[in-house]
């Protein structure tokens, strides 16, 4: 995997609604951050799943910055391929997120692909549906 | 109402109909027991538990549908239609319009105004009822049992004919106090009783309180050959707006998934960042 700081790309992307605990208001949907780092932690529960994800500080490479990464509940991400062991500490990953509008090093999880090219999504919440299946 | 006797007395013809035919009663329900004097009395009063014996073996009506399944709010027509700010929408009081008018200034700085929900507040009614997360509904003669898969939330619809709670000692709550009746093919559910503080009626976007006057008047149909449950909502707070706030919302049968436990645990905010971020305002 490229050895590259993380990045800001202007997209836009018209995501479906994710299942969160909480507003997804401080989301910026039309901004995309590309984050290639290590695992820091992962986390495999309700109502969220979330990474942690470390990566080179953008100003100072020596330094590493904690991304927040939060995820959908596990019922739709088993449904998109998933699995509790999926990634565990120190893999490394590429993570596309939506950021916090603030800046901070947070945002809501797009895309990840793993050492071995596997790219995962999450599955929209929409339960009684065929899209859930 | 029925007196304790007359109580007694079906009671008994019910337990000997089943011997008479040689029935059992289904495994669902529990052998009926002939109610005690005190049990008798205690269900014309109202105050018999909705899972005693006694109570779960009165005789009532058949009712015209059972709505016992996994339910997730249909989104298929429009991805908002989870939402209760959507129009129409009444006029709002002085307090509210203040509420509404302050979550929009922010949201257009790209912050969230005061989201309770996101600091691990419970929903509440109504808008429990339409986040994304399935609801296990069970359905017994006396109440239905709703949880939902957000937080777990527990909602009950009596059905036993009790009355509403006297105001000076009901416990408010989030979800209130709900007392169903069943009004030709529509079940007729009545809630008051709400807890007022950290209660809005909606979330990402206008902020418009919920008060402790909020009152809802639900009327539940199954349409769609029972593929789906259509609750329509008539919501009056004089506190918050003027008249009667409408909207119809359904949800999809789901056969194929169960709810989980989900907790908002003490430590979820600390990894789930947004929630603490600098997006957040709370004043």
């Amino acid at each position: 995997m490229r050895k590259v700081l993380w990045s800001v790309v202007m997209a836009v992307a018209l995501v479906a609604p994710a299942l969160a605990h909480h507003s997804p208001a401080a989301f910026d949907r039309t901004k995309k951050v590309t984050l290639v780092g290590t695992v820091k932690e992962f986390r495999w529960q309700n109502p969220h799943t979330w990474i942690e994800v470390e990566v080179p500080d953008e100003k100072d490479k020596s330094k590493l910055v904690v991304w927040g990464v939060e995820l959908t509940s596990p019922t739709y991400l088993i449904r998109a391929g998933w699995k509790s062991n999926i990634i565990k500490p120190g893999d490394k990953v590429l993570v596309v997120v939506n950021p916090v509008r603030s800046g901070e090093p947070s945002g809501i999880f797009v895309s990840m692909t793993l050492a071995d090219g596997r790219e995962l999504l999450e599955r929209p919440a929409r339960l009684g549906t065929p899209e859930s299946k | 109402m029925k007196s304790p006797m007359t109580i007694r007395v079906a009671a008994v013809a019910a337990a000997l109909s089943f011997a008479a035919a040689g029935c059992t009663p289904a495994p669902s329900q529990p052998a009926p027991a002939a109610a005690t004097q005190a049990e008798a009395d205690a269900i014309a009063a109202g105050t018999l538990s909705a899972l005693a014996p006694a109570n779960l073996n009165k005789a009532r009506p058949a009712p015209p549908f059972d709505v016992t399944s996994n339910w997730f709010i249909d989104v298929s027509q429009d991805p908002k239609a989870w939402h209760f700010y959507l129009p129409p929408y009444p006029k709002l009081t002085a307090a509210a319009q203040k509420e509404y008018d302050t979550s929009m200034k922010y949201d257009g700085e790209g912050k969230v105004y005061k989201d309770d929900i996101g600091q691990c507040w419970p929903a509440g009614l109504p808008l429990i009822m339409t986040r994304y997360w399935p609801m296990a509904m069970i359905q017994k003669p006396t109440a239905i049992y709703m949880i939902s898969g957000f937080m777990n939330s527990v909602r009950i619809i009596y059905l036993d004919g009790r009355k509403h709670t006297d105001p000076d000692v009901i416990v408010r709550t989030y979800n209130g106090e709900s007392i169903g009746t069943w009004q030709g093919n529509e079940l007729v559910v009545d809630t008051v009783g709400f807890r007022g503080d950290h209660h809005w009626m909606d979330q990402d976007g206008p902020a418009i309180p919920a008060g402790e006057k909020l009152h809802i008047v639900e009327r539940f149909r199954m349409v769609n050959d029972g593929k789906q449950l259509e609750i329509e909502f008539t919501m009056t707070d004089p506190d918050n707006w003027e008249g009667e706030w409408k909207s119809t919302k359904r949800f999809n049968r789901v056969v194929d998934v169960d709810i989980q436990e989900v907790s908002c645990l003490p430590d979820l905010n600390q990894h789930i960042k947004s929630t603490t971020s600098k997006t957040q305002v709370f004043q």
